[in-house]
């Protein structure tokens, strides 16, 4: 029976369907995307983080106001490190911070000259993008008509996002709304601000964009040179260092390349069928799976393969030492992994590269899809018996990891101290260490930070314990 | 001079918040509870960004439980979500106590969280036992669209000696809370119990401090635990807040968090309210000589020499401290009692900035504007007001957290010494104290050294 129900889940039964143990026979997928267990010590997001922190918040040049008391905006101001090269990105914080009589009358008339004056102060911002929060939700601002209304006042884009951190069962709702929001607000804004748009002659057919990805760290600072190398000219990226007039440039592209295909496939689905521009999925960490993913794209946009042949020569070649330096420390070595959703099944062949082996796989907020491909990965990577939990509690993970002793973990900064006190070394694998972790070069940086941690001395010094003080020792 | 410029934000958009919403406050002054955990009656988002809040801040596990609140709560309300989360908190992680921390979004949809829990009660009585029904279930509301993270703190304070706090005739009053308030960290907490110890004073006897994070947010690692689920050692035991109304005074360190909770044990039980936060000489002059007054201890001649070492170092380094121009921000108590502390040492605090509604912030800079004839700008305002004033004002030292201050400092080339909630880009600032006169003596080196790093040239520091 691949369904196993952990000792700390006897009394939440239902937490049994979430739970399994993968084996290749007989691959299952475990119910997801469905609502958390209340007070199960869940490690999910609320949909908000998934609008304003994850989709919208790496647009660089914008105020991206949050409509609300003063937590949500103070939560997601600086913190993500989805990093850019523009002063007004990150540093700024804009809010209604609504207070009770607002709550009581209303916050549109608030919102409105918030924005107003926002765009005042800061005139070099391109636009503005609104996020509801619960409470603004609940008493039904209409943030659509302010965005109108502010538009035609400040002549420069104002979108408005209705993504209340109740909606849904995780972050991942965030992320659809998101998607679809902007869409469909981008078709419209096209015909508003038809000057921002790309004119026939600018098109070239090597014009991407890359959809899902953040620049956590500059993963883009090594994307960006690869994907150029091959001959792809990079047009765009949803929404990493993105500038919110290159945005309006998405459907004029040639080709999508969808590297998170849990918070952004959506948009790439709609350009396809709304402007006819394909896309491809790709997964640009570790060796074979950025490999592969090099050679679909050139073969999307009409690449030779003789050109990739040669990048990715050029590009092992580069970074064989250091990396075999690395692996060599590395192999043999277990693992946990436990991040958002795609980043577990895109790690599981970037780490067999490095001679490691899942132990324990569980996403966030991963929908069927993504256990799809967890599962094709885990058995491309020729694994089995590995623990695989959705949307797991911190229960759930305290007992996997005793079970499982897996060498490290990824994961992100809420776990990572748990973790440590059981003597688990973790890499931060959302906002990660010292980046990029992307592509080739990037994954040097990965191996290296695993081997920082999983390597370091103190580690023994922790397992050889407190024995030798057994004689002298008091109470 | 000697005037305060009083300054609040005009605009309606806030830039650069110098505060957050309540419920962070109530979670952590339940993190200070043996076995305490916080519920957060609200989104998962409520939890989670706490939650990273903190750990980035103290580097240490910090376990909140969530109601997830989904569509379903929002229309009908969250009532199911309460009974049932606290049921399966207690039946998974058998808590001494729980907080039910409310939010925006439950008080804007007005549930009934204290029916809520009796009905979670019933379920917890009927499922898993009689005994575990009894557990103390503290309810906090904290309607994130009133005050701030220090006013949740102040109200976690008032409903935990409100719930808790049970008189017994038969005692005599002899013993002080202390309360220590929102930012005051592991570190200060363990500085406050080495001087009450000078004294000779025994904690749970003679003294108890309630909302105890000096070990639940400082543990050490040692061998691996083996024991599920985590629970840091320390925190204040429950019946510490039951003897609280037993005591024959309470320190609120913070007025502006934990003076609710004084003031309610004043009224109802007679115990005294002593506030103050003992940064700098004059404010830990004032904190001993009320432990000696309350308790009937001598203060140690150990302190006093301690005293002397801080009064020592400021005459020591006055050519480098007179008249250096500094802007100070964050909530109100530390506000106050840093201005104070910059003055004793011939600083000048041009630019002060918090925006927790406050009672006495600005009678209180009025009050050091005065003492020390200089005129200061006391805003009432975010950190873009901030900002914009203090880059007028030839500042040569700013005092705050790395998310206001940074980009300023780095923007007029001076340094930030960093004090407050969060501080997640340097190690240790959770375990230094900053209160007392060693803790006094510990900012004191960290103020001068900035000084010294970014405004005195090389070669007059080689005296």
């Amino acid at each position: 029976m691949p369904f196993i129900l952990l000792d700390c889940d006897k009394c939440i039964p239902e937490r049994m369907k979430h739970t399994y143990v993968y084996d290749p026979d007989e691959e299952i997928i475990p119910l997801c995307n469905v609502n958390t267990v209340p007070g199960d010590m869940t490690e999910r997001g609320c949909a908000f983080a998934g609008s304003r922190g994850v989709v919208g918040g790496p647009v660089k040049d914008i105020i991206h106001m949050v409509h609300g008391p003063i937590g949500c905006a103070f939560y997601t101001w600086g913190t993500r490190r989805h990093l850019s090269d523009n002063d007004l990105h990150r540093r700024y914080c804009f809010s209604t911070d609504m207070q009770e009589s607002d709550i009581v009358y209303g916050g549109e008339r608030k919102l409105e000259k918030a924005c107003l004056e926002a765009a005042e102060e800061f005139p070099q911002a391109k636009g503005i993008f609104i996020y509801t929060t619960c409470p603004t939700a609940l008493i039904g601002d209409n943030i659509e008509s302010v965005a109108k209304r502010v538009e035609e006042k400040i002549k420069k884009p104002v979108f408005a996002v209705n993504c209340p951190g109740f909606a849904g069962v995780s972050q991942s709702k965030g992320h659809h709304v998101f998607n679809v929001t902007f869409y469909r607000w981008l078709r419209k804004a096209r015909e508003r601000f038809p000057e921002k748009c790309m004119k026939e002659e600018e098109k070239t057919p090597y014009d991407v964009a890359i959809i899902g990805e953040y620049n956590m760290d500059w993963d883009l600072a090594v994307l960006n040179p690869l994907l150029e190398k091959i001959g792809c000219r990079v047009i765009t990226v949803f929404t990493g260092n993105a500038s919110l007039d290159d945005l309006f440039k998405l459907p004029d592209v040639k080709l999508n390349i969808v590297s998170c295909q849990r918070s952004a496939e959506y948009i790439a689905e709609m350009i396809k069928d709304g402007f006819d521009i394909p896309f491809v999925r790709v997964t640009m960490f570790g060796l074979s799976e950025t490999t592969e993913s090099l050679y679909e794209i050139a073969r999307a946009l009409d690449i030779p393969k003789e050109r990739v042949d040669e990048i990715v020569k050029e590009e092992m070649e580069a970074i064989k030492p250091q990396l075999d330096y690395y692996r060599e420390k590395l192999e043999g070595k277990t693992c946990m992994v436990y991040v958002g959703a795609p980043r577990t099944w895109h790690w599981i062949r970037a780490m067999k590269d490095l001679g490691i082996d899942y132990v324990v796989a569980c996403t966030t907020f991963g929908h069927d899809e993504d256990y799809e491909k967890l599962n094709r990965n885990l058995k491309r990577a020729g694994l089995k018996g590995v623990l695989v939990i959705d949307a797991p509690n911190e229960l759930e993970l305290e007992e996997a990891i005793h079970r499982f002793k897996p060498d490290f973990m990824l994961t992100g900064l809420k776990e990572r101290y748990l973790f440590r006190k059981y003597g688990v070394p973790t890499i931060n694998s959302h906002s990660y260490e010292q980046g990029p972790y992307a592509a080739y070069r990037g994954f040097v940086n990965f191996a290296r930070d695993i081997y920082k941690a999983a390597c370091h001395p103190i580690w023994d010094v922790l397992r050889a314990g407190e024995g030798k003080f057994n004689s002298f020792r008091g109470g | 001079m000697g005037e305060i410029c009083y300054v609040e934000k005009q605009r309606t958009v806030t830039i650069n918040p110098n505060k957050t919403c309540q419920p962070i406050g109530a979670m952590w002054a339940t993190l200070g509870v043996r076995r305490g955990i916080p519920f957060v009656q609200g989104s998962q988002g409520c939890c989670t960004y706490v939650r990273y809040t903190f750990n980035r801040h103290f580097r240490e596990p910090v376990s909140i439980a969530v109601a997830s609140f989904h569509e379903h709560a929002a229309v009908y309300g969250g009532m199911r979500n309460l009974v049932e989360g606290v049921f399966n908190l207690v039946a998974r992680y058998d808590p001494d106590l729980v907080a039910v921390i409310t939010t925006c979004s439950s008080e804007t949809i007005g549930d009934d969280i204290e029916g809520f829990i009796r009905s979670a009660r019933r379920k917890i009585a009927k499922e898993l036992s009689e005994e575990k029904s009894k557990l103390p279930i503290v309810p906090v509301h904290c309607p994130s669209y009133k005050g701030s993270h220090v006013t949740g703190y102040d109200n976690a304070s008032k409903a935990f000696v409100s719930t808790l706090a049970e008189k017994d005739e038969e005692k005599v009053p002899h013993k002080i809370n202390i309360i220590p308030g929102f930012g005051v960290n592991p570190g200060d907490i363990l500085e406050i119990k080495r001087m009450l110890d000078a004294f000779g004073l025994k904690e749970y006897e003679d003294y108890s401090v309630l909302f105890d994070i000096s070990e639940t947010l400082y543990q050490p690692l040692r061998e691996p635990i083996g024991d599920l689920p985590y629970y840091p050692d320390g925190g204040t035991p429950v019946e510490e807040f039951v003897d609280a109304a037993n005591a024959k005074a309470t320190f609120a360190l913070c007025r502006h968090a934990g003076g609710s909770g004084a003031q309610f044990l004043e009224r109802r039980y007679g115990v005294q309210t002593f506030y103050g936060l003992p940064i700098g000489i004059k404010n830990t002059d004032e904190f001993l000589i009320n432990i000696a007054r309350v308790t009937g201890y001598e203060i140690p001649d150990k302190l006093l020499d301690e005293r002397g070492k801080l009064i020592d170092a400021i005459a020591d380094t006055v050519h480098y401290t007179m008249d250096t121009k500094v802007g100070i921000f964050g909530d109100p108590d530390f506000v106050i009692a840093i201005s104070r502390f910059c003055c004793e040492m011939g600083m000048k605090p041009v630019v002060v900035n918090t925006q927790t509604p406050s009672k006495t912030y600005k009678q209180e800079m009025e009050a050091i504007a005065k003492e020390y004839d200089i005129d200061i700008e006391v805003q009432l305002s975010d950190l873009w007001d901030f900002e914009k004033s203090v880059k007028g004002k030839g500042i040569d030292l700013l005092i705050g957290h790395p998310r206001g201050g940074v980009k300023i400092a780095e923007d007029l080339g001076i340094g930030l010494v960093r004090i407050g909630f969060p501080i997640y880009d340097r190690v240790g600032h959770f375990r230094w104290p900053i209160v007392g006169y060693m803790g006094s003596l510990r900012l004191f080196d960290e103020i001068v050294n900035t000084i010294l790093d970014t405004r005195i040239p090389w070669d007059q520091k080689q005296q």
